[in-house]
């Protein structure tokens, strides 16, 4: 079976149908488990009028109430540390991990037990798997290995396979790239922004990526990843295939991720999730093709059941039909495309910094940006600024950037008017985790915003 | 390979194949030995740990769904 091209075949080939009817065995389960075992749920599903035995197909879904990110937070605010989400005693738990807290809200606390952490791993199996990962293969994490759950499933997950792990924690960008070169890695994992980096370091120290062994660049934690100019960025980079993942620390890991068919978008692992796309606006589930809110139910993490958790993630599903790979999973196409709730509203026009990276992406000169929204002196006008930094040895293209740039954004966004401004070498911040490029700057009751 | 009758069936209702039983029978297996209570430490510990693992695997192949905290899993 070593060379079968899916980690799990009997899974990810059965017909769509059998896909649902274990969707819902699996779902009915967990209900039953949440039910009895957690206060949260038990609460929550009795304020609904829910009951697990209402659970007769999987439209049946809609009757269980959401759970959001804040219900989690109030839960464990209001009964430290951990509320009254988990089922079973913290004693089994071998892991304590955290949100990233990159968008300055109060983190989510998450225990997992050992059992747990095999899922975890597993579901990065399947995703590690599908871009080509195999024994063979020497696999460097560039990663700080901390609180924040980032990299850890995948750092198993490659254990799991059989290949080589490296663990690239606390060091240089610079050792980190004389490591890959050293070792002949042919495999990184990280952040779309910290590859684009080591790439761009490895330019400075005069390393030619393309001549090295790496063939393979998995990255997660940003939505850039399916960001077409990002990935040719970084497939011309490294001389590399560049493969998209998405997780959050409130699953424990991945949901989602690129096969090596690279389908311009990512297969749901739906033998382990069950995954709804929801008209924010309405509640009704979206079609085939149509944006929506990421609704999500995790199978795996019973410690925390995770049942109908609103992601806040923005998404368009299209069928399993559209790769070619043969697998039986949706597609999320072009990935994550950003969050419903990082959406900024300025002069009566919806931005959102995702499709502003788009544009921006576009123009390989560009080392750096920021996105900076702020309001005129008297209070009343807002503006965005975008703060770039060219590559040093681009410094030439700052005039049709600016006059290309400029048309771009604002023809992508009803004319709005977007000030550019040329920023020195080096001076806006570089990210090794998840990347903050939203400065929302304009007076408000909590002062600044993300 | 098995010599164990092939007349269960998976969580969706398929005949298990001959590995898929022995599969099922080593995780049950591995259940009975974590719910006993006076195995020193260092065998308790990699009980549970061999448990995980297999509990992946019958996950993956359909053949049980089900929660192992009360083992300490």
């Amino acid at each position: 079976m070593a060379d079968s091209p899916y980690w799990n075949p009997k899974n990810e080939t059965m017909p769509r149908e059998d896909l649902r009817r274990l969707q819902l065995l699996k779902l009915r389960r967990l209900c039953d488990w949440a039910y009895a075992r957690t206060p949260f749920h038990r609460r929550r599903f009795d304020e609904a009028g829910f009951h697990p035995d209402q659970l007769k197909s999987l439209d049946d879904a809609r009757r269980i109430p959401t759970m959001t990110r804040d219900d989690w937070v109030r839960s464990q605010s209001e009964k430290p540390l951990w509320g009254d989400l988990i089922a079973t005693d913290p004693i089994n738990a071998i892991r304590y991990h955290l949100t990233s807290g990159s968008t300055g809200r109060q983190p989510l606390r998450a225990l997992d037990s050992t059992k747990d952490w095999e899922w975890i791993s597993e579901m990065w199996c399947y995703g590690s798997w599908a871009f080509g990962v195999r024994p063979a293969d020497i696999v460097y994490f560039a990663f700080g290995y901390g609180s924040f759950i980032g990299f850890w499933g995948a750092h198993y997950a490659c254990e799991k396979i059989g290949a080589l792990v490296v663990p690239g924690g606390a060091q240089s960008t610079e050792r980190r790239l004389e490591q890959i070169i050293e070792l002949e890695v042919t495999t990184i994992y990280s952040t779309p922004t910290y590859a684009l980096r080591l790439w761009q370091e490895a330019v400075a120290m005069g390393i030619d990526l393309t001549k090295s062994k790496v063939n393979k660049v998995i990255v997660s934690g940003e939505p850039a990843g399916s960001i077409p100019a990002m990935k040719r960025q970084l497939e011309h980079g490294w001389g590399a295939k560049c493969g998209d993942t998405a997780g959050m620390t409130e699953i424990g890991t991945i949901f989602t991720y690129e096969c090596a068919a690279q389908p311009g978008g990512t297969h749901i692992i739906e033998d382990n999730m069950f995954e709804e796309v929801m008209n924010p606006a309405t509640g009704e589930p979206a079609k085939y093709g149509e944006l929506g809110e990421r609704i999500v139910t995790s199978f795996g993490r019973g410690f925390i059941p995770l049942i109908r958790y609103r992601s806040g993630d923005i998404v368009m599903r299209v069928p399993h039909s559209t790769c070619r790979c043969g697998r039986n999973s949706d597609i999320y196409d072009g990935g994550i495309r950003g969050r419903w709730d990082d959406m900024k509203l300025i002069r009566g026009t919806n931005v959102y910094p995702r499709a502003v990276e788009s544009i921006i992406r576009e123009h390989d000169s560009i080392d750096e940006f920021q996105i900076y929204v702020w309001r005129d002196e008297n209070n009343i006008r807002d503006e965005i600024t975008i703060r770039l930094e060219l590559k040093p040895d681009r410094l030439a293209d700052w005039e049709p950037i600016r006059e290309r740039l400029g048309k771009d954004l604002a023809g992508a966004h009803e004319g709005l008017r977007f000030n550019l401004e040329l920023m020195p070498q080096d001076s806006l911040p570089r990210y090794e985790l998840k990347a903050k490029r939203l400065i929302d700057a304009r007076p408000q009751a909590g002062g600044l915003t993300q | 390979m098995s010599n164990i009758s092939n007349t269960a069936t998976d969580l969706l209702g398929q005949s298990l194949t001959a590995n898929e039983e022995q599969l099922l029978a080593a995780y049950r297996e591995l259940k009975r030995l974590a719910a006993i209570s006076d195995l020193p430490p260092c065998a308790a510990r990699a009980v549970r740990k061999a448990l995980a693992c297999m509990w992946q695997a019958v996950n993956d192949l359909d053949l049980e769904f089900e929660q192992l905290y009360d083992l300490g899993v």
